[in-house]
């Protein structure tokens, strides 16, 4: 489903080049779930911006559905991300004009895949049930999160692509949050790749992979 | 408190562009307000100087047949044992092309409490009597004369003609462009014979006018400072709006300021620095920024001034006959009240930021949640507060329907002020409410949707710059309207009083003979005799009784004729038109508009006229328009104003048949009549210079309005540029939603347009208010007479057109640099949110 193949990629900083991934190579198939863990700027943010098509690699290729992503102009790639993936931020991201339902909707609206049965079982399921006409800020930070991942699963992706989904959150909420986030990526089937650096959200993913000084290694949990 | 300060002032090193906008705004609003103060100081001390002369300060002997006096007849007068003083008026002209008033005197029988007389004692009198005599000059008029303020001291300019004007005395309290010399000495240079111009006396010396002469008292001139007073006013508005528009950028930048600081001053707090010291440390930032805009501001309105000072001199000598300094006298509380205004609407705006700075809930730290509730209150408290402006613009509308035509200059820009601030107030609640409404029938179309409700979620920042450009627009459009049609009803006036093809000016003894020659061409089809006089306005018998009232007035006399009467506008008829028109061949009177107002005369109404020798009681049978003209003047058929007030000929307007060769007549009555070449003029000349000083006129409200709008703009783009990164933050989620970033552009920019264009379509209505507030109740207080109500589709078009432009301007550079970030930095801003 997802295939890295060789893949470079340097940014330009003040301080010179900076090499961030360095002939990066993985496969991930289709329902299976992925850590990638790293300290903090070890690419791994990079990789996922990658995985999403928002950053395009400097050489070898990013493949989606065998299909070269660089290759593909901005606005399919938008299609892409519409229709195809769905995205978990550390920070939420929700839209602060919109509702919590409206919010809940939106990629599955854009992606044209809007339906209003699955949007109200993931509603229950997010325990968002009777907040639906509540704004972001009146959440807490635990909801803001859920809801930033019923968003993400509205349209039902075959992939979703996630940043540190817990890393704003305390402990027992992280605990709360994962579970979800597991328990709704089974039920959807879709495949899951997760940035992380904690080995508590990792283990119960089927791989995990560390990212170090740019390079790709198997890790052992 | 250094420390505190220098923390609050770093936030500007991180922000540098609300630090430019905040000096912006201050600028501009200073700017623009101290230049038109500058402008009305500058007049101001010039009328300050001619009123301190002679013209209104002293009562005024005049030929009634408007020729000049002997020297003969000034002493029989003397003689008589009258208390006069000659004086001699006229015009040099210097090296350089300028035109300066020569004002001939005698101080030996000028009254002593005259400006004048007081200028002189510092000087000896002989040396003023004798040859070889001294000229007064003001400063102003030194440049002219071509000579600098440290050589002017008895220096001897010599004029273009080659004349020289005896040794220069300083005078600073003269008006500009006038020099006073002894009456001998002006009657050399001006080579006038034994000619005076005319005979004054001190106020009251003389009880009455001599025979054959007029008396105008001192009491009954107006002086140019009140004439011009409704000009100033206005420009005073003018100026006061820009302010307004101004500060509303600062109180932006400001806001936003204080948002991006909460954190920073809660941890202030938090860290000990009391709520007090805070306030102070954010007064003390707000009078440095507010010195540097203020002094910044004033340096450039100065600027301003010196660049619109000749067209606004332009304006007011051809409106008024007033004339003003081409260089800025700025007296000292110019500069304090300009440095004053500038920090006490800095004052205004940032009175908020203080009191929330004062308020501030250390244990509330970071949070945002009250926001909406917030701004409901707000909507709540700006919807009352619009409906009490409306309110008082509806009171005032009543009263002044209570108060005669003419009346409540003041009041008419009060309730113009009051319905701009109630609708700049209703816009934000109008706003939220249309997004709520179409938020709620965009929720099948996701984008849209999404544009509408982060649309309600940008109005608490755009709205002070949207209510800034409804004012600006709806001004722009009033005023625009306004003086187009102005423009319409001047042309059409024009067209409708000069019928004639040629218009004669000769001298008044000539007439008869022309007039006997010209009706035995064929070719001259009419000829429309002019006559003037002038007279006192001594009764008028209305049907609530009868009055005195003791005004001068002009008289003018034309001949009615195939050729003007179905053209001549007529505003009001006692019956109709035809009657009018018989009723004013048979000795009635028709009134113009100015003087109807200024003593509230109807068609049917009586008036007693008095002139030497003539006292006639008689009827209005019609009011005329009379644009431009400062003066109430009553018109009568020409025979009769010559039959009853010996009125001489003043003009004759030559109406030719459609085959008349217009050069060879022109031609042969110059050289039969011995007329000089000016003798004829051509209509359309007459009508290139009239529309030349109209449009003159307006240059300075166009200048103005422009300035207002583009500050509007600032303001809007303000705005946009203190939340451009705030918006990047919001947008960037969507793009990586899989939005493409060409969409989210053309929302961005669709967004703001289509805010504009409601905000362009309330300024429609409130534009055309303005209108009517202008013509129907300003202009008639300012001048006297009431314009129609023109309304132009395509200036409401292009108001429309201007305000989208103005949102899409302000949106662009935004917009470019969303468009430009890259897909990295993009995602670094939303990290670091």
């Amino acid at each position: 489903m997802l295939e890295f193949h060789q893949v470079h990629k340097t940014y330009t900083t003040p301080q010179g080049p900076l090499n961030v991934l360095n002939d990066v190579s993985l496969r991930l198939a289709a329902g299976e779930s992925l850590a990638l863990m790293g300290e903090s700027g070890s690419g791994k943010s990079t990789l996922l911006h990658l995985a999403a098509g928002l950053d395009l690699p400097d050489q070898g290729t990013v493949s989606f559905e065998n299909q070269n992503v660089a290759s593909l102009p901005e606005p399919t790639r938008a299609k892409l991300r519409r229709e195809q993936l769905g995205l978990v931020f550390q920070q939420f991201h929700l839209v602060p004009s919109l509702t919590v339902i409206d919010n809940l909707r939106l990629q599955a609206r854009l992606a044209k895949r809007d339906n209003v049965a699955w949007t109200d079982h993931l509603i229950e399921r997010l325990g968002l049930h009777g907040m639906e006409k509540r704004y972001p800020e009146q959440l807490s930070g635990g909801q803001q999160q859920r809801l930033a991942i019923g968003r993400a699963l509205a349209p039902r992706p075959p992939l979703l692509l996630a940043d540190e989904p817990t890393g704003n959150l305390d402990e027992t909420t992280a605990g709360e949050v994962l579970e979800l986030l597991l328990s709704l990526v089974r039920e959807t089937q879709c495949a899951l790749l997760i940035v992380t650096h904690s080995p508590q959200v990792a283990a119960p993913l089927d791989r995990c992979l560390r990212l170090s000084h740019g390079h790709l290694l198997e890790a052992a949990l | 408190m250094t420390r505190v300060l220098s923390t609050l002032l770093s936030h500007y090193r991180r922000h540098p562009g609300q630090l430019i906008m905040l000096l912006l705004g201050l600028w501009v609003a200073s700017a623009l307000w101290s230049g038109i103060q500058a402008i009305n100081a500058t007049a101001r001390d010039s009328y300050a100087r001619a009123d301190a002369l002679f013209d209104t300060q002293l009562d005024q002997l005049e030929r009634r047949d408007g020729m000049p006096f002997s020297r003969a007849e000034y002493h029989a007068l003397r003689q008589a044992g009258l208390p006069v003083s000659p004086m001699l008026k006229g015009e040099v002209v210097t090296q350089d092309g300028t035109r300066l008033t020569l004002i001939g005197i005698d101080p030996l029988t000028l009254s002593n409490d005259n400006a004048l007389a007081q200028a002189n004692t510092s000087a000896s009198l002989s040396d003023f009597l004798t040859p070889p005599w001294q000229t007064r000059v003001a400063p102003d008029a030194l440049e002219a004369l071509g000579i600098t303020r440290e050589n002017a001291s008895a220096a001897t300019p010599t004029l273009a003609d080659g004349k020289t004007l005896p040794p220069l005395v300083l005078a600073p309290a003269l008006p500009p462009d006038t020099l006073i010399m002894d009456i001998a000495a002006a009657a050399r240079l001006l080579e006038s014979g034994d000619q005076l111009t005319r005979i004054v006396a001190a106020p009251g010396a003389l009880t009455e006018a001599p025979p054959g002469l007029t008396l105008t008292r001192a009491t009954t001139l107006a002086s140019p400072g009140q004439l011009t007073e409704s000009f100033h006013l206005n420009l005073t508005a003018l100026g006061l709006l820009a302010w307004v528009v101004g500060l509303f950028i600062v109180q932006a930048a400001l806001g936003l300021a204080l948002e991006q600081r909460l954190g920073m001053l809660r941890t202030l707090r938090v860290l000990g620095v009391s709520g007090r010291s805070l306030v102070l440390a954010l007064s003390l930032e707000l009078l440095l920024l507010g010195l540097i805009g203020a002094l910044a501001g004033i340096a450039s309105g100065v600027w301003l001034a010196r660049l619109l000072l000749p067209d606004v001199a332009a304006t007011l000598g051809s409106l008024y006959g007033a004339g003003i300094g081409q260089e800025l006298n700025l007296p000292w509380h110019y500069w304090v009240g300009g440095l004053a205004v500038s920090l006490g609407g800095l004052l205004l705006a940032g009175s908020g930021v203080l009191w929330r700075a004062a308020r501030l809930n250390m244990l509330k730290l970071g949070q945002m949640q009250a926001w909406r509730s917030g701004y409901r209150r707000q909507l709540s408290l700006m919807s009352i507060g619009g409906a009490f402006a409306m309110g008082v613009a509806l009171a005032l509308y009543v009263w002044l329907r209570f108060q005669s035509p003419g009346d409540g200059l003041v009041t008419g820009f009060t309730l113009v002020a009051a319905l701009l601030l109630a609708s700049a107030l209703w816009l934000p609640p109008f706003l939220a409410l249309l997004l709520k409404a179409l938020t709620h029938l965009a929720r099948r179309r996701p984008l849209i949707h999404w544009a509408l409700a982060d649309m309600q979620l940008q109005l608490p920042r755009l709205s002070l710059a949207m209510m800034a450009l409804l004012i600006a627009l709806a001004t722009n459009l009033g005023v625009g309207s306004m003086v187009g049609g102005f423009r319409l009803t001047f042309l059409d006036w024009l067209d409708q009083r000069l019928v004639a093809p040629l218009y004669l000016n000769a001298p008044a003894e000539q007439y008869a003979d022309i007039d006997a020659w010209l009706a035995d061409r064929p070719e001259v089809f009419e000829r429309l005799l002019t006559r003037r006089s002038d007279a006192t306005l001594q009764a008028a018998t209305t049907p609530e009784g009868s009055r005195s009232i003791g005004t001068p007035i002009e008289l003018y006399g034309i001949t009615p004729g195939e050729s003007l009467t179905p053209h001549w506008p007529l505003l009001a008829t006692q019956q109709d038109r035809s009657s009018a028109w018989a009723a004013f061949s048979d000795g009635a009177i028709f009134i113009n508009e100015q003087l109807a107002t200024a003593e509230n005369l109807s068609p049917g109404d009586r008036l007693t006229l008095n002139a030497p020798g003539a006292n006639e009681t008689l009827t209005i049978a019609a009011i005329y328009p009379d644009y431009g003209n400062p003066s109430g003047q009553v018109l009568m058929a020409s025979p009769q104003l010559a039959a009853r007030f010996d009125a001489p000929p003043s003009s004759m307007g030559l109406v030719l048949s459609d085959e008349a060769d217009v050069d060879t007549l022109r031609a042969t009555l110059l050289e039969r009549f011995d007329l000089g070449s000016d003798a004829l003029s051509d209509q359309r000349e007459i009508k290139r210079i009239a529309t030349e000083i109209f449009e003159r006129t307006f240059t300075i409200t166009r200048a103005l309005n422009a300035l207002t709008l583009a500050v509007a703009a600032l303001a809007l783009l303000a705005s946009l540029l203190t939340q451009a990164r705030s918006r990047r933050q919001q947008l960037a989620p969507l793009w990586a939603l899989g939005v493409p970033r060409a969409q989210l552009a053309q929302l961005n920019l669709a967004q703001l347009s289509g805010a504009a264009l409601a905000t362009g379509l309330l300024a429609i209505p409130l534009g055309i208010a303005i209108t009517w507030g202008l013509v129907a109740i300003i202009n008639v207080a300012a001048f006297g007479w009431r314009l129609p109500l023109y309304l132009f589709p395509g200036e409401m078009a292009v108001t429309l057109a201007t305000a989208v432009g103005v949102a899409l301007l302000a949106a662009a550079l935004p917009t470019l640099r969303f468009w430009r970030a890259s897909p990295r930095a993009l995602l670094a801003e939303e990290a670091n949110q």
